[in-house]
C-alpha cells in the first residue's frame, strides 16, 4: 500500500503540485498517509495514540501531533522494512551530538528527488535553471548527507548537468577547494547556480577577502545556512551583502534554503533586500503551523512560535514533524526567527548550557 | 514613590556613560567615604543594615512594594515568588545574623574598628585589625538580585567605597536597596555608585578598574576570564563563577508519611527563584532500595509542584526559553513513548533496529497547558543539568557512592547537596561529600536559603575582602 501511495504521490508531484493547493486534497492526501504511517510506523503511532489521535475520516491535518525532530536522533522513524533500507542521511549536528537519521529505500528515494526538484522549480516559476555548481562535496563523497544529495539531485534536473562540485572532506569536515573554484570563476562564460552551506561561503570570503567576480548575468546563489562551529557566524543580511558584491550579483539572486535531514521539501526565501531573518516559502504539498511553545496550542497570528511543517514527501517517515526553529507567520511566507538551544546538550553539557551565577 | 536620581543607574536608558563620568563617580564615593564610613563603628552599620533589612521585611515598605509590583515585570519572577527569594535573605540581616558572619569570618566583632583578638590570640599577645578595601567593585549578574544585595552589605561592613556595575536586565532590584540605603542614611547612599551597561563595555571598564582596590565579579566563566587580566596588579579579585546544586534523599526517609513531605520541601528549592540560581536543585537522587521508588517519589514531587503553582506561580516567559523547555519536553516525551513501545510492542511488530537499543524507563509530568513545572524521571541515573524555570529530573541511585560517581561530570562546579537523609546515617555521609568537594549541605527545602555567614563557592564572603595588620604586643 505504501508502494502505491508513494508512486501516487509522486506522479502528483510530477505535476508540479497545483493540486495541492486545495485544501480537501491535501488533507485526503494527509489522511492516506498518516493510515499508513499510523500502521507501519511505532513511534509515529505511539506519538499520535499519546495525543489521543488516531486514522479517522474526517480528520484534518492540522490535528495530527507533530513528531519532534529530536526523535530522529533517538530512534529510526521509518516505514521501510530493515531489508529495504538502502540510505541513510545523517543531520550534521555540532560534534558529539547524536545526529538525526532519515532512512531510504529506492521508492522513497525517487520521491524525495521529485519533491526537491519540483520544490525549486515551483519557488522559481521556471524549468530553466542554469548549471549547478556546488561547494559541498559530491554526493559519491558524502553518501550520508541530504544536502550533497540534493545538490547531485538538483545538478542533474532541472539544472542542466552535470554540475561541478568544489567540496572535499577533510579532516576538519568539508573543505571548498578555493584555489580551483577561483580558476575556474575567472574563466566563466555563463551563469551558474552556486551553492553551499553558510559556512562553506565564509569560507571563500574569508580566504581572499579582496577578490571579486562577476557572475554572468542570470547567476543565482543559493546558501543553505548552517554554520555548525566551522567559521565566524555572519548575521544573514551581512552574509548575503558579502555574497553579493564578491560575486558581482544582485542581493536579489541571493537566496536562502532552509531545510533539513528530517523533511523532504525545503522551503526557499523570497527574493530581498537582505534581511537577518529570511522569509521562507514551502511548495504546496506542505503546511506550516507556528505553535506556542508555552501551551503546545497554534500560536496567535503574528506571534513567535516553535515551527511545524507537515511534508507529504516524508510519506516514508514522518509526515508532520516539529523544528527546534522560532518563526512567525506572515502574508507571504514564515519569517524565521531563531533557534531555540538544542533540546539535550551532551557530554559535559554544563560548559554548554551555561547554568546562571548565584 | 519616585525614586531621587541618586546614582547613574537612575539616569534615563539612553543616557551616554563616559570614562571621566566613572572616574568622577569613583573619587565621589571615596571622598564621602573618608569623610563618613571610614569614621563609622561596626555596631552601628550592623544596626542600620539589620534596621534597612526589617524595613524591607514589611509588606507595606515602599521599596518592597516596588520591588514585587514592576520587578515581576522586569525579571518575570511572580511578585509571590520574588517576595519569598527576598525575604530569605532579609530574614537573615539580623544585629545577631551580621554578629555572628563577623565572628566567624574575622574572629571578633570588633576587628574592623581597632585592634582587637580572640582569647587565644591574646594569650599570645597578638592583635589584628581588619581593614576593607577602600575601593570595592562588584559586578553583578542579572539572574536573581540577592547576591548583589549581599554584595553592598559586606562592602558597608568593610566601610567601603562602592561601585557596583549592573547588567541592563534585572537591575530594579539592587538600585531599589540602594535607595531604600540612601533613604535611610543619606551619607551612607553617598558612599555608593551603581550604574547600568552592558558587561565589556571596554572604556567605561577601564576607567572603573583603574580606580578599584578590589574586584567582586559574577557571571559565566568567559565574563569572569576576560575581567581578570583587566585588573591593575595587586587589586584583588573575586570571582564567583556558575555553580549548580542537587539533592539527594535516603531510602531511610523515603516512608508514605515522609515522602510527600520531602516532596514538598523539594518543590520549594525548585521554585524558589524559578530554579535560577547556583543553590538551585537541577536533579534529586533517590536511594532507590527502600519502600519508595525514585519514580514514586517523582510522582509526589509533580503533585508538590502542582499545588506551588497555585500560590506561587513560575510566570511568563520568554519564548526562546519556554521553546527550550518545550524542545526539552519532548525529548523526554518521545523517550517515554519510545519505552513503552519498547516494552508493549516488542513482540507484536518486530521491526529490527528499531528496538535495537532499549532505552531506559522515563516518565515525565507537566503542568497542562503551560510549560509551568516540569518532573522528568529517568532510570538512566547520569546526571544532567536542567534547563530551569522549574524543570527537575528524578533519577535513581544506589547510595552516596553511586550518586558521587554519576555527578562526576560536574564535580568542581557543584554548590550545594540538598539531604533528606536519617542524622545519623548523615553525620556518617559529610566528609566524603566534603572531599568530594561540595562545599554546601543543608536540608531539602533550604537549597535557596543560605544564612548569611555562608562560604559562597567555599570561601569566606567577609574574610576575603579584608586585609589585615597583625601587631605582636610581646
Amino acid at each position: 500500500m505504501l508502494v502505491a501511495l508513494s508512486q501516487n504521490l509522486e506522479e502528483a508531484l510530477a505535476e508540479r503540485g497545483v493540486s495541492f493547493l486545495s485544501e480537501h486534497v491535501f488533507n485526503a492526501w494527509c489522511r492516506r498517509i498518516f493510515e499508513a504511517q499510523f500502521r507501519n510506523n511505532p513511534m509515529v503511532r505511539t506519538w499520535a495514540l499519546q495525543h489521543s489521535v488516531t486514522p479517522s475520516e474526517d480528520l484534518t491535518w492540522d490535528r495530527i501531533p507533530a513528531l519532534p525532530t529530536e526523535a530522529f536522533k533517538e530512534n529510526e522513524i521509518t516505514c521501510i522494512p530493515e531489508s529495504e533500507q538502502t540510505t541513510v542521511f545523517h543531520s550534521s549536528g555540532t560534534t558529539g551530538q547524536k545526529p538525526s537519521r532519515h532512512i531510504h529505500g529506492p521508492v522513497s528515494l525517487r520521491l524525495y528527488e521529485m519533491s526537491l526538484r519540483q520544490g525549486i522549480v515551483f519557488h522559481r516559476g521556471t524549468r530553466r535553471f542554469p548549471e549547478l555548481w556546488s561547494l559541498t562535496p559530491p554526493p559519491e563523497v558524502a553518501p550520508h548527507s541530504s544536502l550533497a544529495h540534493m545538490m547531485g539531485t538538483l545538478s542533474r534536473d532541472p539544472c542542466p548537468g552535470p554540475g561541478r562540485f568544489w567540496g572535499q572532506i577533510s579532516p576538519e569536515g568539508w573543505e571548498v577547494d578555493i584555489e580551483g573554484l577561483s580558476t575556474a570563476l575567472t574563466t566563466l562564460d555563463r551563469p551558474i547556480l552556486l551553492c553551499g552551506t553558510a559556512f562553506n561561503f565564509v569560507h571563500v570570503l574569508d580566504a581572499q577577502p579582496e577578490r571579486r567576480w562577476v557572475l554572468p548575468e542570470g547567476s543565482l546563489i543559493l546558501e543553505t545556512g548552517g554554520y555548525k562551529g566551522r567559521s565566524r557566524v555572519l548575521p544573514r543580511s551581512e552574509l548575503h551583502w558579502g555574497l553579493a558584491r564578491t560575486f558581482g550579483i544582485p542581493t536579489r539572486s541571493v537566496l536562502t534554503e532552509y531545510g533539513m535531514s528530517e523533511m523532504s521539501s525545503p522551503g526557499y526565501s523570497i527574493p530581498d533586500e537582505p534581511e537577518d531573518h529570511a522569509l521562507i516559502q514551502f511548495p504546496p504539498w506542505t503546511r506550516t503551523r507556528i505553535v506556542s511553545p508555552e501551551t503546545g496550542r497554534p500560536a496567535a497570528p503574528g506571534e513567535v512560535g516553535l515551527l511545524q511543517i507537515c511534508d507529504l514527501a516524508n510519506l516514508w517517515s514522518a509526515m508532520i514533524i516539529q523544528t527546534a526553529d522560532l518563526a512567525r507567520r506572515e502574508d507571504d511566507g514564515i519569517r524565521l526567527i531563531g533557534r531555540s538551544p538544542v533540546a539535550e546538550p551532551r557530554g559535559c553539557s554544563l560548559m554548554s548550557s551555561n547554568p546562571p551565577a548565584s | 514613590m519616585i525614586l531621587p536620581q541618586l546614582f547613574l543607574a537612575d539616569l534615563p536608558s539612553d543616557a551616554v556613560l563616559t570614562p571621566q563620568l566613572i572616574r568622577d563617580a569613583c573619587i565621589a564615593v571615596k571622598r564621602n567615604r573618608a569623610n563618613w564610613l571610614a569614621q563609622r563603628r561596626t555596631q552601628e552599620l550592623v544596626e542600620l543594615i539589620a534596621f534597612a533589612a526589617e524595613r524591607w521585611m514589611q509588606p507595606d515598605s515602599g521599596f518592597r512594594r516596588i520591588a514585587l509590583e514592576q520587578g515581576a515585570a522586569e525579571t518575570g519572577f511572580s511578585p509571590a515568588t520574588l517576595g519569598r527569594g527576598l525575604d530569605a535573605l532579609f530574614r537573615q540581616l539580623t544585629v545577631e545574623g551580621l554578629q555572628a558572619l563577623l565572628m566567624q569570618d574575622l574572629g571578633d566583632v570588633q576587628r574592623l574598628d581597632g585592634f582587637a583578638a580572640p582569647a587565644a590570640e591574646l594569650r599570645q599577645g597578638r592583635l589584628a585589625f581588619a581593614r576593607g578595601p577602600e575601593m570595592l567593585v562588584h559586578i553583578a549578574a542579572g539572574n536573581l538580585p540577592n547576591s548583589a544585595l549581599f554584595s553592598l552589605v559586606l562592602g558597608i561592613l568593610t566601610r567601603s567605597a562602592q561601585f557596583m556595575k549592573l547588567p541592563r536586565n534585572g537591575n530594579l532590584i539592587p538600585r531599589l536597596f540602594a535607595h531604600s540605603l540612601a533613604d535611610l542614611e543619606p551619607k551612607l547612599g553617598s558612599c555608593l555608585e551603581l550604574a547600568v551597561w552592558t558587561g565589556g563595555h571596554e572604556p567605561l571598564e577601564a576607567a572603573l578598574f583603574h580606580e578599584a582596590d578590589c574586584v567582586t565579579a559574577q557571571g559565566s566563566d568567559e565574563t569572569l576570564q576576560s575581567i581578570a587580566p583587566r585588573l591593575r596588579p595587586g587589586c584583588r579579585w573575586i570571582p564567583h563563577g556558575h555553580r549548580l546544586s542537587f539533592g539527594f534523599i535516603g531510602s531511610d526517609q523515603l516512608s508514605s508519611y515522609q515522602a510527600p513531605r520531602i516532596a514538598h520541601r523539594a518543590a520549594a528549592d525548585i521554585t524558589a527563584w524559578n530554579q535560577l540560581g547556583c543553590l538551585s536543585p537541577h536533579v534529586f537522587y533517590v536511594e532507590d532500595r527502600g519502600s519508595m521508588s525514585a519514580e514514586g517519589f517523582a510522582e509526589f514531587l509533580a503533585a508538590a509542584l502542582a499545588e506551588r503553582e497555585t500560590t506561587e506561580p513560575r510566570g511568563p516567559l520568554p519564548v526562546g526559553v519556554a521553546a527550550e523547555i518545550a524542545g526539552r519536553r519532548s525529548l523526554h516525551e518521545l523517550r517515554q513513548a519510545h519505552h513503552r513501545i519498547t516494552r508493549e510492542e516488542a513482540k507484536t511488530v518486530p521491526r529490527g533496529a528499531f528496538f535495537e537499543a532499549p532505552q531506559a524507563g522515563t516518565r515525565v509530568w507537566t503542568s497542562p497547558e503551560s510549560t509551568a513545572w516540569t518532573v522528568v524521571f529517568e532510570e538512566d541515573p547520569r546526571f544532567r543539568t536542567s534547563c530551569l524555570n522549574r524543570f527537575v529530573y528524578v533519577k535513581p541511585c544506589r547510595g552516596l557512592e553511586d550518586l558521587l560517581r554519576h555527578a562526576e561530570v560536574v564535580r568542581g562546579q557543584v554548590s550545594t547537596l540538598g539531604t533528606a537523609v536519617g542524622e545519623s546515617r548523615l553525620s556518617e555521609m559529610v566528609p566524603t561529600i566534603a572531599q568530594w568537594g561540595i562545599t554546601r549541605i543543608c536540608p531539602i527545602g533550604r537549597m535557596q536559603e543560605p544564612p548569611v555567614g555562608w562560604r559562597h563557592d567555599g570561601r569566606p564572603t567577609l574574610g576575603d575582602l579584608v586585609s589585615w595588620t597583625d601587631w605582636e604586643t610581646v
